[in-house]
């Protein structure tokens, strides 16, 4: 692709022509196959890769449009579409989804391509978001706000999203390949947990560029990801992912589904030997069109300039105030308000897990509310992070008080991110033709048992990560507490296991505790292991943290006797 | 009589290819999104035999298939299964409505 390709006029990733016209092209072409396959021109197998490569999938009851939202940045006009594509042409709700995506899921395929065509008028679509392509590329939700961050991982982010929408080379992988990026030392996007992962980070030199994190990832066979390279330049970033992904399209298998990803090529052949075929391919490549300019950088980079943002006090009277009114707003600012890089500004997070709500989702209603609230407070800006919240990225600290009230109206000012009742949950058997259990279900009911805030900031930091079958969406496999929902014989069992992690540095899969339990005690299960963490925890110790130091086995016994 | 649960007792169900909305093969050999109007094979002979019809009546809807059921004295016809519960009866939680402020 020509370096030129980066220099079109964007702002946050707003389409040029050229986008326009391959969207707006896209859509009038699944119009006619739509029609074609109506009108019985075209079979069902014909068809299915169609629909597929549109996001349009088909789960248990309906239909199911996956959209995709580029690194989680939405803007408020985007989020206004979207809720009014699901009151047109779904029943009024979305599901934000651990890929930082969007889906619908009663979408009709006659009503696909106006959809699509909706999704088109503000800069958005649903491609790549199946098959084995290169998917939506994740980023860390605090991205150009976080007061930790080292450079802004949506300039990248966009590159590589330019890089990867439609390359002719990368559209039948072996398998589909998901790759995400941080730009701070605390991730928030699960790096080692991806096909591919990206870590920006300052080296001794004083030199920012990145760590390359492959063969990681969640699913059948989880694995943590192993660094390919400890240094890349920047510059050579599409240089080097594409000698990856050609090392693995060449030699990733294709011979059975479930060996099929880059993870099982590194392990296979190990990551020695994987790093020498890259270095070969890039070495061969890494002078040639995909190699970035400092311009090209810049162009891109121009467009994730940060807001302005004029000066406000760091410290206001009347926030103090209130929280020691209102024992939920110092809750709450404690833990859905992050530090913000710009003084007087502050990172929020609205919480779609309250009490009893199935995680994730939001009415049309709820997510124009948001829109609001990010247009009065937030520079029209929002974020769909990968934990299913949705983020406020430059609040005013003087105007907390006012986001929490509005956000309070829309029932997501729950005072619980990072808490046990922000639950992270695939949409699990209700929805999804591959689960085999539940997921939604069992995480109301642990939401409902812990829903005293009081309670869940006494227990801390501690993530229930929610999996309705073992391809893991809910990421079971690094929740603090993993839940994986089995079928036996026509029952739905639930595996718990501990100490999971996707902290870097602290990246860990979980211990499986033991036998399945069945879904009626998976509450009591969780409050045993709730209880065992209480009573063994040294001061200031987080609940994996106990864990760590005291292994599986206390919670292990506790809790099979407590059942 | 009581339910009978052997398996025996199957009806061919699929998804409407306009709207993806769970439907079964009646008698009449049409589609219908009631259960209660499924046609039901009542031995594996009878399966075959629906499954063709439903294979042959398949333009309006996507690979029917067939399901385990168990019909009541009052017959009554549930699926063995919870997955075809579930496509039978719908979610088995309160989805958020269109106009909701808060999830109730």
């Amino acid at each position: 692709m020509p370096d030129t390709h980066f220099h079109r006029p964007q702002h946050f990733y707003k389409y040029d022509d050229y986008d326009r016209t391959l969207v707006a092209e896209r859509v009038e072409q699944f119009r006619d196959q739509v029609r074609r396959r109506l009108a019985g021109e075209l079979t069902e197998e014909q068809f299915k890769p169609l629909r597929l490569t549109n996001g349009l999938y088909l789960q248990l009851h309906a239909y199911m449009l996956r959209i995709a939202i580029p690194y989680g940045t939405l803007s408020a006009r985007q989020l206004r579409q979207l809720a009014d594509i699901s009151r047109k042409y779904d029943r009024g709700y979305g599901h934000f989804t651990t890929r930082q995506n969007l889906q619908l899921n009663w979408i009709k395929l006659e009503d696909a391509p106006d959809a699509l065509a909706a999704l088109a008028e503000v800069d958005m679509h649903a491609l790549q978001t199946s098959g084995n392509c290169i998917r939506n590329v994740t980023a860390d939700h605090f991205a150009g706000a976080a007061a930790d961050e080292i450079e802004d991982p949506r300039i990248w982010a966009e590159i590589v999203r330019q890089w990867s929408t439609l390359h002719p080379e990368f559209t039948f992988l072996p398998r589909k390949f998901k790759i995400a990026i941080t730009g701070s030392p605390n991730d928030r996007a699960a790096v080692r947990v991806h096909d591919i992962g990206l870590r920006l980070w300052r080296n001794a030199e004083g030199e920012v560029g990145f760590e390359v994190i492959v063969g990681g990832g969640l699913g059948r066979t989880p694995m943590i990801g192993k660094t390919l390279r400890e240094f890349l330049p920047k510059k050579d970033l599409l240089a080097y992912l594409e000698a990856t992904l050609r090392v693995y399209n060449r030699y990733g298998r294709r011979d059975n589904l479930y060996k099929a990803r880059i993870k099982i090529l590194v392990h296979e052949v190990g990551v020695e030997k994987m790093r020498a075929d890259v270095e070969a391919e890039f070495a061969a490549t890494r002078d040639g069109l995909l190699g970035l300019s400092d311009e090209t950088i810049e162009a891109i980079a121009r467009q994730f300039a940060p807001p302005d943002l004029p000066a406000r006090p760091d410290r206001v009277g009347a926030v103090e105030r209130l929280k020691l009114e209102d024992r939920d707003f110092a809750l709450w600012l404690k833990s859905n308000v992050a530090p913000h890089r710009a003084s007087g500004y502050a990172i929020v997070t609205a919480s779609l897990k309250p009490a009893g709500a199935p995680p994730g989702d939001a009415s049309a209603v709820q997510m124009e509310g948001l829109a609001d609230i990010a247009e009065s407070f937030s520079q029209a800006e929002l974020r769909v992070s990968h934990e299913q919240n949705i983020v406020l990225p430059h609040v005013a600290v003087e105007d907390l008080p006012a986001v929490y009230r509005a956000l309070g109206q829309l029932g997501f000012a729950e005072a619980n991110v990072g808490k046990i009742t922000d639950i992270i949950a695939c949409p699990g058997l209700d929805y999804c033709a591959l689960a085999n259990a539940r997921s939604i279900p069992v995480a109301q009911r642990i939401s409902r048992h812990f829903a005293s805030l009081a309670r869940q900031h006494d227990i801390g930091d501690l993530k229930i990560k929610i999996s309705g079958c073992i391809n893991a969406c809910g990421h079971h496999h690094v929740g603090h507490i993993g839940i994986l929902g089995v079928d036996k014989n026509g029952v739905e069992l639930y595996q718990i296991s501990l100490g999971g992690d996707v902290d870097f540095g602290n990246t860990a899969l979980g211990t499986i505790l033991g036998p399945a339990v069945t879904a009626d005690r998976v509450v009591e299960a969780v409050d045993s292991l709730v209880a065992t963490y209480l009573d063994l925890r040294a001061a200031g110790e987080r609940f994996v943290e106990t864990f760590r130091r005291i292994g599986a086995e206390p919670f292990k016994d506790r809790m099979y006797a407590a059942l | 009589m009581a339910k009978n649960l052997s398996g025996d007792l199957q009806v061919a169900s699929a998804n409407r290819l306009s709207d993806g909305v769970v439907v079964w093969l009646d008698d009449a050999g049409g589609w219908t999104d009631r259960l209660d109007r499924a046609a039901i094979a009542r031995d594996g002979r009878g399966a075959d035999i629906l499954l063709a019809r439903a294979q042959a009546e398949a333009s309006s809807v996507i690979d029917p298939f067939l399901v385990a059921v168990s019909e009541g004295h009052d017959g009554t016809v549930e699926p063995l299964s919870l997955r075809e519960r579930i496509r039978a009866s719908g979610l088995t939680f309160d989805a958020i409505a269109a106009d909701a402020v808060r999830y109730a």
